[in-house]
């Protein structure tokens, strides 16, 4: 049986946990208002300045002479107030901001913070190295991809992206499967795409990777980038790469940049013997690819007893133009082919 | 012109950098108070973040279109970066999408273009 004593000294203590929780709330706030009012109050004389320069109405260098000779506690403020200004304008303006940071020494000091002991420290520092968008911070920021912390790891290839240099793309598609936590593939694979055509011979290396995450991105990027030169080992990869998620990412980058010749990888792949999610891939695959070949296969998987594939198989025929319809045509009672004409009629593909 | 951004920092640049080419800026922090100013007197030319407090972007361009004054031209200032978001800005019937980060010599080009065009 619980006493009302012990009913009420629970409830005493959770009243105080929340008071307690809501002092520290009200408190982190009333800290962080005191320190934007300080920053405010420290950058007051020079925010005309900085706003001129963001907006590249600085021609004869007056405001960045007035921010470079800036001193003491303003200092840190307008370098917070610099880099948050560095996100949000591009072209001239950056690079004049960036000199600003650079004339203070805050970009040496950046890479001196990449080995800061704290994680929060270190992820600001390589944030503000990619705003600076300074190929010499590739090297340090190559390093930080294999920091402990993932936040760091995250920052950095962020500001690898922002940077948007080449020979960072090979560390970056290592690190998407490094031992002990890689990157998020997405990030890895926004900051590839960012370095344009220069990341193909790092695709061609990462295809054949010892990891299957690096494997998946670098299938991904290759169709999402349109690397042709990766075609002869997409098509190798969907037939024997060991890993189903590689086997399934190369055929949908086959689909997107195929040339003719693949709608006979990507048939042979609907075939039963193979996996099913790989099967069902390659069928909406041979409809990016759109070459007619494909029709007598497609037609024949709209009677496979999976109605997804059977389905997936119908709604590619659509795509294939007058021949992919006539098939379709042919099997009209078929389930899968009526759900496939009726969603072409519904989006407006057909009359 | 109106310029609405809750980010004092963008709206300060635009609304200096619109100065400096000699246009009158009425820079607000919010998309109910861009669209009262807009109620109160149509400017040339809106400048709209669409992520604001309140009424959003999107929104105060909803009740532009749809308001006495629906000719006015609107670009989109954004950090909203994906296709889907453009391509809404422009089916709600913005004139012009921006996406920041973004310059400032770019902005006042197509502000200058889109009121050339009006006129």
């Amino acid at each position: 049986m619980i006493s009302w004593s012990s009913i009420l000294a629970a409830t005493l203590g959770v009243l105080l946990v929340c008071v307690a929780l809501a002092g520290v709330v009200a408190a982190i706030r009333i800290r962080r208002h005191s320190r934007e009012a300080r920053r405010s109050r420290l950058m007051a004389p020079f925010r005309p300045h900085l706003v001129a320069v963001s907006a590249g109405e600085d021609p004869g260098g007056d405001s960045r002479r007035v921010l470079a000779d800036v001193a003491g506690p303003a200092r840190r403020a307008l370098a917070e107030s610099v880099s948050g200004m560095l996100g949000k304008v591009r072209g001239l303006p950056a690079e004049q901001l960036v000199e600003v940071l650079a004339s203070h020494g805050a970009l040496g000091r950046a890479v001196e913070d990449l080995g800061h002991r704290s994680p929060v420290r270190r992820a600001q520092a390589a944030q503000l190295l990619g705003l600076s968008r300074d190929p010499a911070a590739v090297d340090p920021l190559v390093g930080a991809l294999g920091d402990h912390a993932a936040e760091v790891r995250a920052s950095a290839a962020y500001a690898l992206g922002l940077i948007g240099d080449p020979r960072a793309a090979g560390p970056l598609l290592h690190a998407v499967g490094a031992p002990g936590g890689g990157l998020p593939a997405g990030l890895a694979a926004d900051a590839l795409l960012s370095m344009g055509v220069g990341i193909s011979d790092s695709l061609v290396h990462g295809l054949v990777d010892p990891d299957p995450r690096t494997r998946t991105v670098t299938a991904h990027l290759c169709g999402a980038g349109s690397f042709t030169r990766a075609l002869p080992l997409l098509r190798d990869l969907v037939a024997l790469d060991p890993d189903l998620t590689v086997r399934e990412t190369c055929a949908t980058a086959l689909g997107r940049i195929g040339r003719a010749e693949d709608a006979e990888v990507l048939t042979r792949h609907t075939q039963v013997e193979h996996p099913q999610p790989l099967r069902r891939v390659c069928a909406a695959a041979l409809g990016e690819l759109g070459d007619p070949s494909a029709v007598p296969t497609l037609a024949a998987l709209t009677h496979d007893p999976d109605p997804r594939l059977a389905e997936l198989a119908a709604s590619t025929l659509v795509r294939l133009g007058p021949q992919g319809r006539a098939a379709l045509a042919a099997g009209g009672a078929l389930r899968p082919v009526r759900s496939a004409m009726t969603m072409a009629r519904l989006q407006g593909v057909l009359p | 012109m109106l310029v609405a951004d809750d980010d004092a920092d963008i709206r300060e640049l635009v609304e200096f950098k619109l100065s400096q080419a000699g246009y009158a800026v009425q820079a607000v922090p919010d998309g109910l108070a861009a669209w009262e100013a807009f109620e109160s007197e149509p400017p040339a030319i809106a400048v709209l973040d669409v992520m604001m407090p309140g009424l959003s972007g999107f929104d105060v361009l909803r009740k532009i279109r749809e308001s006495e004054h629906p000719r006015v031209p609107v670009l989109m200032l954004s950090a909203k970066s994906r296709d889907s978001d453009v391509d809404t800005g422009f089916a709600i019937g913005a004139d012009d999408y921006v996406i920041k980060p973004f310059s400032p010599r770019e902005l006042l080009h197509r502000v200058n273009t889109m009121l050339a065009r009006t006129r």
